[in-house]
């Protein structure tokens, strides 16, 4: 079970393909940064290798104006999340 | 209560991970986790100048990190190799290498990456922010 943190945006396809190849069945995705841009419904098959499991950082949205913008299958979370994110998860992982 | 680590490789304010590992540091220590050990590399050796003077009305990244160690007792470790090539340089540093004047001074310390492995071994989760 593992966390994955990424922060680029969704242009970067190769390393969003990176990221679906490790991502393990119990594995859970967290965006953060340019991430949020992947979290839009237009963002399109972004997010569709990671079956649900992902959750996006609520500050990081609010900066690039993305609060009302999320695709109802992300879930949001705030700083405290992405903690509790870290506590339940005992290894994260960074891509960038 | 956990014990937690930062890797940080990114630059002060060019990029956002400087920023979101502060952010991070302080909501470990706010929820009750100890905020052990942030190691410094690559570009990220920047956040420990002593030089930094950003306008008082943003964020003062190197501040941050100081007050993490003077309430926290966080270690704010930096790879020396890294440093050195950038001009972070300690009072001892500079005088070895015969260079003028110093960059970097405590609560920061210049350390070997055997101290990122030792943070690895020793903390209970390891975050990394890059850019």
């Amino acid at each position: 079970m593992m966390l994955h943190l990424l922060n680029r945006s969704p242009r970067s396809t190769a390393t969003y393909q990176d990221v679906s190849e490790a991502f393990g069945s119990d594995d859970h995705l967290l965006l953060i940064e340019d991430a949020c841009y992947a979290a839009q419904p237009s963002a399109g098959a972004a997010l569709e290798p990671f079956g649900g499991r992902v959750s996006v950082l609520q500050e990081d949205l609010v900066a690039r104006g993305l609060a009302k913008r999320v695709d109802p299958s992300v879930e949001v979370v705030d700083m405290n999340g992405f903690l509790a994110l870290t506590e339940t998860h005992e290894r994260c992982v960074s891509w960038f | 209560m956990l014990n937690y680590a930062l890797l940080l490789h990114a630059a002060p304010y060019s990029h956002q991970a400087a920023l979101s590992a502060l952010r991070f540091a302080d909501t470990v220590v706010a929820n009750g986790h100890r905020m052990k050990t942030i190691f410094f590399y690559h570009d990220g050796v920047h956040n420990a100048s002593a030089l930094m003077a950003p306008p008082q009305d943003e964020v003062h990244l190197a501040d941050g990190w100081k007050r993490l160690h003077q309430e926290h007792g966080t270690e704010l470790l930096v790879c020396v190799a890294a440093g050195l090539r950038r001009g972070l340089l300690d009072v001892s540093e500079a005088s070895r290498h015969g260079v003028m004047s110093h960059s970097l001074e405590a609560p920061f310390e210049l350390t070997g990456v055997g101290q990122l492995v030792d943070a690895m071994l020793t903390s209970d989760r390891m975050i990394t922010f890059a850019p």
